[in-house]
């Protein structure tokens, strides 16, 4: 059964009593089931969405199945064995256990950076492009400066800044310097928006700017930031391993770029074993390459100009 | 309403000015929300440590002031040139930057000319095989490459050419302990030897973007109706391209060599610390790990400022080539 029709019935099925209701949940589901049809009938949607429930099954599954911190379980240095798949760490402990436990926090730093960069940009952009005139200026400015100033100098300094680096801050830096591009997308599709007939229409009619920024700007700036979401998850999840290689990531949890930092200061790039600094970039790549798969896939889906004709 | 050159020029320019000094507005702001005393962070790195050296430090350093003259102090001092002293080599910031800059300019200026040329020759060939085996691959690379942590790939080259076959030198801009001056051909060569791996993991790192950018502006521009008519009247690809396509999808491509240059400073920074090559980078991270906050303040300043030039550079040229510009 194709998503159009399964969603469809959902949605019909959440307010079953209230034939109007009803129809517009069913509207909606259908909608999005239309999209979900075509975003699942291109490779990159499929194996993307694959990759990304493998990663959150992994994380699940450590919770379960390593709730404790790994314990020095061989000598330091081990190359991998069928006793430790990935090697052992600098002071014995299990890589393959410290990786999938590696995975949640990942996660966790890629969505909650996205929520706070999305937030800030299409509240930013909603603003600048609907408001124009000198306020877009002055937003647009300090936009600028944002987007100037290299970001990982940006995240660096911030992170120097706020001292204790915690999984909180990291988050907090990461999503502040992350907002600009954000900003940037939405603010030229509001301005393409604001003067189409059916805002000066809704204006005409005497609807107030929240009532038309809610009910036509902003539901028209969705597909376009949710595309752009995706592929932040992406770079906040890239930018938290390259914090972490610096020695400037969260302190309080382990994660993968930790371990590369680890591997790093013990040089095993030049004497091994390399299973050490391989394997956690590995894992970087394929979570960034899913995230990245489906920003791509629905790119391609929510932009028509790209679907192939 | 067409409007000429000057004006536009004008605006630009004054926003570029207006977007610096907020650059420096920030760059004031965050310094002094760092940690540490500066007095005390100064005198931690000299032998005679006294309540006069403190005070004195306070002094030189103004921080008796109120905050209201600390911030024109520090802009009348960043406008002459005079931009602090390092905590950490007790010489002043430019002393100490001023070769690691070259350095840095050095490395980006070769691996950014790669990554351009290849780039779009690449994105191109995918835009033209759109949905081939050719572009798949091609995309399947960039979309890899893309998502690939620059730090991780440099170590990976660093694995692979250093570690297993021990081919190249593995840190520094040149070999240790020799001085650079009176310049040879043996030097040279060392120099570029050592290159190698940074600007190539550099230029292969940020390579996918261009080639996804340039694949994507191109089947935009592709997929336009006039390409339809231009084909209907009989010109062959390479005219379509040269005459129709490309210079609409040269657009995005001009503003991107702007925009990413922040980007590409990110990725010189992971890679100078990977490969202890001295550059900006490099120093930026000593910088941080050591508190030495005048030089970090440098660094934010310059790239800012870098960064701005190069999109105000980047917005003039679309200018010229671009005549909707001048409407909009």
């Amino acid at each position: 059964m194709s998503f159009e029709e399964r969603f469809e019935r959902w949605g019909r099925r959440v307010f079953a009593r209230n034939k109007v209701l009803s129809d517009k949940f069913g509207l909606t589901g259908k909608e999005l089931g239309r999209t979900t049809d075509l975003f699942m009938a291109t490779n990159m949607g499929k194996v993307g969405t694959a990759i990304i429930l493998v990663f959150v099954f992994i994380a699940l599954a450590a919770l379960i199945v390593y709730p404790d911190k790994p314990a020095v379980t061989g000598a330091p240095f081990e190359e991998p064995s069928f006793e430790h798949p990935f090697g052992t760490d600098y002071i014995g402990r299990d890589l393959f256990v410290r990786i999938m436990q590696g995975t949640q926090p990942s996660l966790i730093v890629g969505f909650a950076a996205m929520a706070i960069s999305m937030v800030l940009g299409t509240l930013v952009g909603l603003a600048s492009g609907y408001w124009g005139g000198w306020k877009d200026e002055v937003i647009m400015r300090i936009n600028d400066v944002f987007l100037s100033i290299p970001w990982l100098v940006l995240m660096l300094v911030l992170a120097s800044v706020l001292q204790a680096q915690t999984l909180g801050t990291v988050i907090l830096v990461i999503g502040v310097t992350g907002w600009s591009t954000t900003a940037r997308i939405v603010r030229s599709q509001v301005l393409t928006l604001r003067t189409r007939q059916f805002v000066e229409r809704a204006r005409a009619i005497g609807s107030g700017d929240w009532h038309i920024i809610r009910r036509h700007v902003f539901p028209n700036v969705v597909p376009l930031i949710f595309a752009n979401a995706i592929l932040t998850v992406a770079i906040a999840i890239l930018s938290e391993s390259t914090l972490s290689y610096l020695k400037m990531g969260p302190k309080n949890v382990e994660t993968w770029g930790k371990i590369l930092e680890e591997a790093s200061r013990y040089n095993t790039q030049l004497i091994g074993p390399y299973s050490y600094i391989l394997i956690p970039g590995i894992f970087i790549v394929i979570i960034v390459l899913g995230f990245t798969f489906v920003g791509y896939a629905m790119d391609e889906v929510l932009n028509p100009k790209l679907r192939r004709r | 309403m067409a409007k000429s050159f000057r004006v536009i020029l004008t605006k630009r320019v004054f926003n570029a000015v207006v977007t610096i000094l907020l650059i420096m507005a920030l760059n004031f702001a965050l310094f002094r929300l760092l940690p540490g005393d500066p007095a005390v962070l100064m005198m931690n790195r000299s032998i005679h440590e006294s309540d006069y050296a403190y005070w004195r430090n306070v002094e030189i350093m103004g921080l008796n002031d109120t905050y209201a003259e600390q911030f024109v102090k520090y802009y009348i001092m960043t406008f002459t040139g005079d931009w602090g002293i390092s905590y950490q080599h007790e010489r002043n910031v430019t002393d100490v930057l001023s070769e690691a800059i070259l350095w840095t300019v050095l490395l980006m200026s070769v691996s950014m000319t790669f990554m351009f040329l290849v780039g779009i020759a690449l994105g191109k060939l995918a835009a033209r095989r759109r949905g081939k085996a050719t572009d798949l691959t091609i995309t399947g690379f960039g979309i890899f490459f893309y998502g690939m942590p620059v730090f991780w790939f440099a170590i990976v080259l660093m694995v692979v050419f250093v570690g297993w076959f021990h081919l190249l030198p593995a840190k520094g801009y040149m070999t240790d302990g020799v001085p650079l001056q009176p310049i040879t051909a043996s030097k040279i060569w060392d120099i570029l030897v050592h290159m190698t791996l940074p600007a190539v993991a550099l230029a292969v790192g940020s390579v996918a973007g261009v080639v996804l950018l340039m694949r994507n502006s191109l089947i935009d521009v592709l997929t336009e109706d006039y390409i339809i008519t231009a084909y209907a009247k009989g010109l062959n690809e390479r005219q379509v391209m040269r005459k129709h396509a490309g210079p609409n999808a040269r657009l995005p491509i001009v503003t991107t060599i702007a925009m990413d240059t922040a980007f590409i400073f990110g990725g010189v920074f992971q890679i100078e610390v990977v490969f202890s090559y001295k550059g900006i980078g490099w120093y930026t991270m000593e910088a941080i790990w050591n508190q030495d906050y005048p030089v970090l303040q440098f660094i934010f300043f310059i790239g800012g400022v870098a960064v701005v030039i190069a999109n105000l550079i980047a917005d003039l040229v679309l200018v010229k080539l671009d005549p909707r510009v001048q409407i909009t």
